[in-house]
């Protein structure tokens, strides 16, 4: 298998309005491109895009506006994860020999079709997320005695984070007793527990590990891979549990050769506050009722090991740009190029991304 | 729209199960995932248990379990704050999408 680095990388700034798919598109791709020096369109020879939008032939769209004629160019769907299911593909078809360099960008508008998934009929007429995440966060006080406060420090670490995130939607701080004193949309979510629906886009340029190391000073190493669907039906979860985030990261640490405790940042799907709190313990990172107190530590020391952009609760949340968003961060980061919120001393990072309540995840190890 | 559907538009959760696997198929379906065999259809006795509630507004609502280890989300009617564990009987319906109503017993 071939190795494959991520080589360059572009955005453009979340916002909660809704946005031009297609201009939104251009913007990151164009960004992406003049990211990498010495990289002609005529070179890229794959085109994916990630998106929940219901526009068609989007790749190909996408390739004749940036002067790409790519081998290889198709659109990816799978609810808030299809990022880094489209990165993974891209990963398939350069590590498999088929092509030597990937474009994938993703791109949503904040009104989209990718929220609410009307299929699992388990759900009744709570279809909405806000009602698993009720159940998740409630369960999750009920068995690890997780508190009001905990739930909101997650809230007011990642909104803090954010404040150096340019791309951000919002970079309003928010202390721990306004997160606690926000609108309550249930008994147990409050509104800034919640992510927001963003318009935006992100894209990253995969490349060979021969192509790499003539455009990049810097390439990434996509060192691990993992992904797990468990079912599409919310219902079917342990409300304590995210069994396909714990399948997933086993399957990237042992690809990788690392152990949990390797990891020096992580992007983790923070949908909800307590999707934080699981998915850390859910990768290894900590125990499962230690994850509020973990959390706590990290706010206190202003570590930003956990979400350093902000996570999907201070970012935002454009789903089919989420899982590469996360991914450019955790790349920028391993580059030494985060600005104000660069962490030191990095070498192995990791992105998590996960869809509907949690029924699929996948992880990635990146390496500088 | 589908038989479980029509059913549920008659007041009635029809659960499929396979009779050659001897098992429920949820969510339901015409075909057994494991044999691929034709499902056959069997009514509720719309009796469960909560399994975790919340509240929006005034309405609780919830995660319960019904016969076969069947899970849905629905309001849950109680007088009382809900507990887990507690008995509910079961009301359906179907308008666009399925409705699923919780009563706690005793209340």
């Amino acid at each position: 298998m071939n190795n494959v680095a991520i080589v360059g990388t572009g955005q453009t700034k979340f916002s909660k309005d809704d946005g031009d798919i297609e201009k939104l598109l251009f913007e990151s791709t164009k960004n992406c491109i003049q990211s990498v020096r010495n990289c002609e369109s005529k070179d890229i020879e794959g085109v994916l895009v990630s998106t929940n939008n219901n526009s068609k032939y989007l790749g190909a769209i996408l390739s004749e506006t940036m002067g790409i004629q790519p081998k290889i160019t198709h659109s990816i769907e799978h609810l808030c994860s299809s990022g880094t299911n489209a990165l993974i593909s891209g990963y398939a078809y350069i590590s498999s020999g088929l092509a030597d360099m990937i474009l994938i960008s993703g791109v949503e508008s904040a009104t989209n079709p990718g929220q609410v998934l009307e299929w699992d009929k388990s759900r009744g007429n709570f279809e909405h997320p806000i009602y698993w995440a009720s159940m998740l966060t409630k369960s999750h006080k009920r068995k690890f005695q997780t508190t009001e406060e905990e739930l909101a420090i997650v809230s007011a670490k990642n909104h803090k984070q954010a404040m150096d995130n340019p791309f951000a939607y919002s970079n309003e701080p928010r202390t721990i007793s306004e997160v606690m004193n926000s609108k309550q949309i249930t008994d147990d979510l409050r509104i800034l527990d919640c992510s927001r629906s963003c318009s935006g886009s992100s894209s990253i340029l995969l490349a060979s590990e021969k192509i790499a190391k003539t455009i990049s000073d810097q390439p990434i190493w996509i060192k691990g891979i993992g992904q797990k669907t468990t079912s599409a039906s919310f219902t079917k979860n342990v409300l304590e549990e995210i069994e396909s985030t714990r399948i997933a990261a086993k399957t990237a640490y042992e690809m990788a050769k690392i152990e949990p405790n390797d990891v020096n940042v992580a992007e983790v799907h923070d949908a909800f506050s307590v999707c934080e709190l699981m998915a850390i313990s859910e990768l290894g990172i900590t125990a499962n009722d230690k994850s509020g107190e973990f959390v706590r530590d990290l706010f206190n020391t202003e570590n930003r090991m956990i979400n350093p952009r902000g996570g999907l609760i201070g970012a935002g949340h454009p789903l089919g740009a989420t899982g590469i968003s996360q991914t450019i961060e955790i790349a920028t980061q391993l580059q030494g190029k985060s600005g104000k919120r660069q962490i030191s001393n990095l070498k192995t990072g990791l992105v998590h991304n996960m869809s509907a309540a949690g029924t699929s995840s996948s992880v990635m190890v990146l390496e500088n | 729209m589908t038989f479980f559907e029509e059913q549920l538009k008659q007041g009635i959760f029809q659960i499929s199960y396979c009779e050659k696997c001897n098992d429920t198929i949820w969510p339901p379906n015409e075909i057994c995932p494991i044999c691929f065999n034709k499902s056959e259809w069997k009514k509720s006795n719309n009796i469960g248990k909560i399994i975790e509630f919340s509240k929006k507004d005034s309405t609780y609502f919830g995660l319960v379990e019904i016969d076969h280890g069947i899970r849905i989300m629905g309001e849950i009617s109680s007088t009382s704050i809900p507990k887990t564990g507690q008995s509910v009987t079961m009301n359906v319906s179907f308008d666009s999408k399925p409705n699923y109503s919780f009563i706690v017993e005793n209340n």
